[in-house]
């Protein structure tokens, strides 16, 4: 048996347990992952492009399995804390109480780290317009220095057809 | 959860310094993250954190894997100020900004390396988060 495989057989049974208890028990037991994928994108023409970097010890939970709820549980969150009556969540056992997501493969799990960190006006319309609000792409794909940072635009020379960056 | 014990009270092997396991509960660092915001932004290690986005020079949202019940959560935030990264290279200007209002939601909170007059990236970034979990 892989070592992977070991571990997904030593993963309890999670549904109904804190999601923060669970992380502990992740933190224990799994060595973190680094990605080499980034996703930029732009969430406001006055502001310069971001980067979201996923953390690796995030990334191993979601390769394990059984750890992360569903994605629809942070945007049921979110949706709550927009209220204008806000004070605290409620709602909490959306994150602990809903069946954990199975493994997933690093691709898989950008697109839901995507779904869950980047704006949502981000996502569902990455595409539309003339070049692409969204981008995912390697790390060494991004510029080498810091040099204008807060003056990177995503290049108006990717068409939105494209999935990767040029 | 393999094993759990369920008690109110700890105390010493000599029944003294009791203490209740809700103040360990409220007292204990529910996120924190060592990072460096040079090159390119990368946690060295972290708890309870999903994603680090560098959304400028200097300036860095830590999301939440779990999220916080409020907004009204504390926290700390060191920096060195300096992408240097030698024993004693940190900037005495410094400030180790930490969002509010918008900037501190229950999914993230924005933090910031400030130095003499500008937004810096820098080598060494701690954020503590302290308060109550959904």
């Amino acid at each position: 048996m892989s070592k992977a495989a070991e571990l997904a057989a030593k993963t309890p049974q999670f549904q109904g347990t804190h999601l923060f208890d669970r992380l502990s028990w992740a933190k224990e037991n799994l060595d973190g992952v680094q990605s080499d994928y980034r996703v930029v994108y732009e969430d406001s023409v006055d502001e310069c492009a971001k980067i979201l970097v996923p953390d690796p010890n995030w990334m191993a939970c979601a390769l394990q399995g059984g750890i992360l709820p569903p994605v629809q549980s942070y945007w049921e969150l979110a949706k709550d804390e927009a209220q204008p009556d806000f004070v605290k969540h409620t709602r909490g056992y959306l994150l602990h109480d809903t069946e954990p997501m199975p493994a997933m493969t690093e691709e898989q799990a950008i697109e839901y780290l995507i779904m869950k960190d980047c704006p949502q006006s981000v996502w569902q319309t990455w595409n539309e317009g003339n070049k692409p609000k969204m981008v995912i792409c390697r790390k060494d794909q991004l510029p080498a220095t810091r040099e204008w940072r807060n003056a990177w635009k995503i290049s108006e020379e990717l068409a939105t057809d494209h999935n990767i960056a040029a | 959860m393999a094993s759990e014990l369920r008690v109110n009270t700890l105390k010493d092997a000599a029944g003294n310094n009791s203490i209740a396991t809700s103040f360990v509960a409220s007292g204990s660092a529910k996120a924190w993250v060592n990072f460096t915001g040079v090159t390119s932004t990368a946690a060295r290690d972290s708890f309870n954190v999903a994603s680090l986005t560098d959304v400028g020079t200097g300036k860095t949202n830590v999301v939440y894997t779990s999220a916080m019940a409020n907004n009204d959560y504390a926290g700390a935030h060191y920096t060195n100020s300096s992408a240097n990264t030698g024993e004693y290279d940190f900037n005495n200007a410094y400030a180790g900004v930490l969002g509010i209002d918008a900037n501190r939601t229950t999914a993230l909170i924005k933090v910031a390396a400030f130095s003499t007059s500008a937004f810096v990236d820098s080598s060494q970034n701690d954020v503590l988060i302290f308060g109550d979990l959904a």
